[in-house]
């Protein structure tokens, strides 16, 4: 269990600082994009890891290995670290986000909250486009699973 | 920062002046586990691993998890040098971080200790020194020592000569011991691969058969010839499994087959499958090891992979499925999706089959998962656990 843990107090690329990681249940990192897309400039995002009490563990009959669960959350605009959900197309807007390499089937073990942070950013870094996914509206209101149960459809080759 | 932990880490150097040491420890360290290697051995895409954590890997995945190009156990091979810098690091890793640590805690201090030349040293590691500087090892003092004797003039006494002589003892004894090597009237055991006096080979080979050989210290350790030398013939002798394709096995012919390996037999098949996937990887991992375990050994290893991933795991709370558990509150769980039923309602309602039909195509087409949403069904279990529920799951029972 404390493999994760090593991460904690690495030294961390540009752009991501760790928030809060006491524990193994859940961590919270800010992550700002560094260069200049006009649509991330001057904002920090946060996100929050939940790792299962099995992390990294997968449950039988699956890989070997877990993902924790990844995903945005909001600071509202009046606190002293106001955190907003970043605009993208493939991130809802109540913060989950659609990434393969976030689920079952696209994780890898050699993947560390670094590493997701990182790639996190250059999904971030990469877009253009001032939208959320198709569908987010109806999303937000009506899910209520748990990030692993949700069955994505990676379809979008450009992110 | 937390030093409660006496687990080895690489964080450990960032605040000595041998930060750079960091990264380099990093490099010898299993990027799935994320301890130091454990018989390493390196894919055909040329990425190092644990013996068992890529074996683990791979027969889940069949692909490599750095670059996930696909791969198999067989073409797995001992990575010898990987293995011996590690070896040596690990020794001296505790001397070179206890200096660092010191060096640390006095420029901490304000560096007020007397002593003129260290403030100079840690300048130099600041700017662009990727190591630090060699005087930290001992052996490089020995070497100044051993030059001052032959330096040494008239004019020094004879006892100081002679100081410098055993100073240098240590040294010049190991040196001789590499290259007698061959001449220690130590043979390799074949089974475990120890070293052992000619004359008890024979007592040592038949605990060994046995499988559970007592432990003694390898009697030598690593020397560039100790991993090649007797490594290469003598390994055949412990045989590694073969992967089997359990579909062509009916359960009664793999319970056997399991039974013949010294394993349990118990459990459904999908179980056997898993604790015979296990063992092979536990066993084949250790035919990559510099010191074999013993087969008991193996056997305990695999009693504690059933404790807690086999077939005596509890299931994790997200597994539960709240609807049957036994204190399942129905007016709780009604109320608290009361909205979600009407609009399963509403939607059932309103949907004839052909257009319930008719979504489905959309699931595939859109990256949208909520395209699940309006299934016109009662809420099914997986479907339904409330949001809620993730952040204060505690196994109900």
């Amino acid at each position: 269990m404390a493999t994760g843990f090593a991460h904690k107090r690495l030294s961390l690329p540009q752009g991501i600082s760790i928030v809060k990681a006491d524990d193994l249940k859940e961590w919270q990192m800010d992550i700002k994009v560094l260069d200049e897309n006009p649509l991330y400039m001057n904002k920090t995002f946060r996100l929050k890891f939940t790792f299962s009490d099995r992390y990294p563990i997968a449950n039988p009959g699956f890989t070997y290995s877990e993902p924790p669960e990844v995903q945005f959350i909001q600071v509202p605009d009046n606190s002293d670290t106001p955190r907003p959900i970043p605009m993208h197309p493939h991130i809802y807007s109540n913060g989950i986000i659609c990434l393969d390499l976030l689920g079952r089937s696209g994780w890898s073990p050699v993947q560390t909250a670094e590493s997701v942070c990182m790639s996190i950013q250059s999904m971030l870094t990469a877009n253009t486009k001032d939208e959320r996914p198709p569908g987010d509206k109806e999303f937000i209101t009506h899910n209520r699973r748990r990030i692993r149960d949700i069955n994505f459809v990676y379809e979008d080759d450009d992110v | 920062m937390e030093q409660s932990f006496e687990l080895a880490d690489s964080t450990d150097w960032i605040d000595t002046p041998l930060n750079l040491l960091g990264p380099l420890e990093s490099s010898l360290r299993c990027q799935i586990c994320k301890d130091f290697f454990t018989s390493p051995v390196i894919t055909s895409c040329c990425h190092t691993f644990c013996s068992l954590c890529i074996r683990r890997c791979l027969s889940s995945d069949h692909k490599c998890p750095v670059c996930r190009q696909a791969d198999q156990e067989l073409k797995l091979r001992r990575n010898w040098t990987v293995e011996e810098l590690l070896e040596n690091f690990k020794k001296a890793r505790p001397s070179v971080l206890g200096l660092a640590r010191k060096e640390a805690a006095r420029i901490k201090n304000g560096g007020d200790d007397s002593s003129e030349p260290s403030p100079k040293k840690r300048k130099v590691n600041h700017l662009d020194e990727p190591e630090p500087p060699a005087a930290l090892s001992p052996r490089r003092v020995r070497t100044r020592s051993r030059g001052a004797k032959v330096q040494a003039d008239p004019t020094h006494g004879q006892e100081e000569i002679e100081e410098s002589d055993v100073a240098i003892e240590p040294e010049v004894i190991e040196d001789s011991q590499d290259e007698d090597y061959s001449d220690d009237g130590l043979v390799p055991c074949p089974i475990c691969n120890r070293r052992v006096r000619q004359d008890t080979i024979n007592t040592h080979l038949d605990t060994c058969l046995a499988g559970d050989s007592p432990k003694p210290p390898p009697v030598k350790s690593s020397t560039a010839f100790g991993y090649r030398h007797p490594q290469g013939s003598e390994l055949k002798k412990l045989e590694r499994l073969p992967a089997i394709n359990y579909s062509l096995f009916k359960e009664h012919a793999l319970r056997k087959k399991m039974r013949d390996l010294g394993i349990s037999d118990a459990g459904p098949k999908p179980l056997l499958q898993r604790r015979h996937t296990e063992w092979m990887n536990l066993w084949n991992a250790n035919c990559d090891s510099k010191n074999p375990k013993s087969k008991s050994q193996l056997a305990r290893e695999l009693d504690t992979w059933e404790r807690t991933q086999g077939g005596n795991a509890v299931p994790s709370a997200p597994e539960r499925n709240p609807v049957t558990s036994k204190d399942f509150n129905a007016a709780q769980w009604s109320a608290n999706h009361n909205d979600e039923f009407k609009l399963l309602i509403a939607n059932a309602r309103k949907k004839s089959d052909a257009q319930v039909r008719s979504t489905i195509p959309r699931v595939s087409e859109s990256s949208n998962a909520a395209a699940e949403i309006p299934s016109p069904t009662v809420p099914s279990p997986h479907f339904g656990t409330p949001a809620a529920d993730q952040n204060d799951s505690t196994p109900s029972g």
